[in-house]
């Protein structure tokens, strides 16, 4: 397939041309993955519009607009308590703390990946229609949800009030690293997802029940203490659980935010995040962000390789 | 999406009619979806506030910008869409039968603004049923019969071609 492409002549009094604008109408059908970056960078005032367009169009005619992003992990809060604390006596000291220090990087990755996977499918007529970047569309998910992950933030925060809660601000500065490599392998998996899904519809439904199963493979409810504490038991090496990348960012994020590594006594769970340096959280961030990495380049390659069919299948 | 045969070579800017509605949000208002329709397009937000204001007079949705486009006629959609793709300064447009909608005042400002296109020596793809519309607009016509081409030259003779198909 032959492909040719020149600038075209500025009319005068014509207005700069945006970056991308003459390579976007190439019907060029591979491009490399920094190709790819220089486009959605190009695109970036779009990927902003949609964020802004998906948190609007939210909570448009909703009385309480951005109020609900704050509700749903308050409820949470409140039931996780009642049930886990009063009820089943798991004996974690500050449990609301606890939950949501991991919860809210949870929402992140889940949420996002619900809405990134029918990003594409559900957006055929513009998909169909217009040229720019589809990678928009996953990554705008990713942005919507970063918002909501930051006013979820506020309710861990005024928990932390509430509760009259210590926060060990020697760790707090892993939240930084934690919420990057987070964002590059949710935004990795986004980005699978959305052009898988136009191939194999099942994905989004598979995935629903692929995102229970791993909420409950990831120390978030219940402690990494007792986990480390089963395998071990089984005569197995408690760095097996590292196998899962979400449990390495959400133990970041729990020692960022919470910071009580075990409560020994009566009724108590003992060992609850692991007892090391931020060197050993920083390392498996590191492992976890690599990966993250080449997933995200993998992503993007299969990607660009699913794109050109976009139209035809939706 | 990929031709099945051939390639396609374009230069400058490409900005596409959309189907009626499809680039707009029912529950934005007009002003952010021409935003988001410009965004779409291409164009940075400095150069939409730079024509914003034409493009809403081009719509004549003065009074309406700031509604929820869902409560807009299927007339306001078309003009609206019609005036951002036409402001967004393509150097290519494709126009796929969408102007049988809207009034007649405002079929012919779009004729006009689509003849100005022409002056300026910008390229336009036209898909219509209407023979009509085609022998007004085009200066050369093709036409299709279940994908495949079966005439290509001046819209008379393509036009006698479509009325034989």
């Amino acid at each position: 397939m032959a492909i040719t492409t020149s600038a075209p002549a500025e009319r005068p009094g014509d207005p700069p041309r945006p970056p991308g604008s003459v390579a976007a109408t190439v019907n060029k059908p591979r491009r490399g993955v920094l190709e790819h970056v220089r486009l959605v960078l190009a695109y970036r005032e779009l990927l902003l519009g949609m964020v802004r367009k998906e948190l609007k169009v939210k909570y448009k005619n909703s009385a309480l607009g951005f109020l609900w992003s704050m509700l749903n992990p308050a409820m949470y809060l409140v039931v996780f308590y009642v049930v886990f604390q009063i009820v089943l006596k798991n004996g974690i000291p500050y449990f609301p703390i606890f939950l949501l220090s991991g919860l809210i990087a949870w929402n992140l990755w889940s949420v996002t990946l619900g809405a990134a996977t029918g990003s594409i499918t559900g957006n055929s007529s513009l998909v169909n229609k217009v040229y720019f970047p589809r990678e928009i569309l996953p990554l705008s998910a990713v942005g919507a949800n970063l918002v909501h992950f930051f006013l979820q933030g506020i309710v861990l925060v005024l928990g932390m009030v509430v509760f009259r809660f210590d926060v060990d601000l020697g760790y707090l500065w892993l939240a930084v690293p934690a919420l990057l490599v987070l964002l590059v392998l949710t935004s990795a998996v986004a980005i699978f997802l959305a052009c898988v899904n136009v191939y194999a519809r099942d994905t989004q439904h598979l995935l629903e029940l692929a995102l229970l199963a791993w909420f409950w493979m990831t120390p978030i409810v219940y402690p990494w203490g007792l986990v480390a504490r089963s395998l071990e038991g089984e005569g197995l090496s408690s760095g097996l659980a590292l196998l899962n990348p979400m449990t390495s960012i959400v133990l970041a994020f729990q020692r960022a935010f919470y910071g009580i590594t075990e409560a020994f006594g009566e009724g108590r769970p003992g060992v609850i995040l692991p007892d090391e340096g931020s060197l050993w959280f920083l390392r498996n961030l590191g492992i976890v962000g690599a990966i993250s990495l080449v997933l995200l380049v993998l992503a993007v390659r299969l990607f660009d390789r699913l794109e050109a069919n976009f139209a035809e299948e939706l | 999406m990929q031709p099945s045969t051939g390639f396609i070579k374009t230069v400058g800017r490409t900005a596409s009619l959309l189907e009626l509605g499809a680039g707009f949000h029912p529950e934005l208002t007009g002003r952010e979806n021409v935003f988001m329709n410009g965004q779409i397009l291409g164009l940075k937000n400095r150069d939409i506030e730079r024509r914003f204001d034409e493009i809403v007079e081009f719509a004549e949705l003065e009074q309406f910008i700031d509604q929820q486009v869902k409560h807009y006629s299927s007339g306001m959609y078309v003009r609206l869409g019609f005036a951002v793709a036409t402001n967004v300064d393509p150097d290519v447009l494709l126009i796929d039968e969408v102007l049988a909608v809207g009034d007649e005042a405002f079929q012919r400002k779009c004729l006009n603004r689509i003849r100005q296109f022409q002056r300026e020596g910008r390229t336009m793809m036209f898909v219509s049923h209407s023979p009509e519309l085609v022998r007004q607009i085009c200066d050369r016509a093709v036409v299709l019969d279940h994908g495949h081409m079966i005439d290509i030259g001046p819209p008379g003779e393509a036009i006698r071609t479509f009325g034989r198909a």
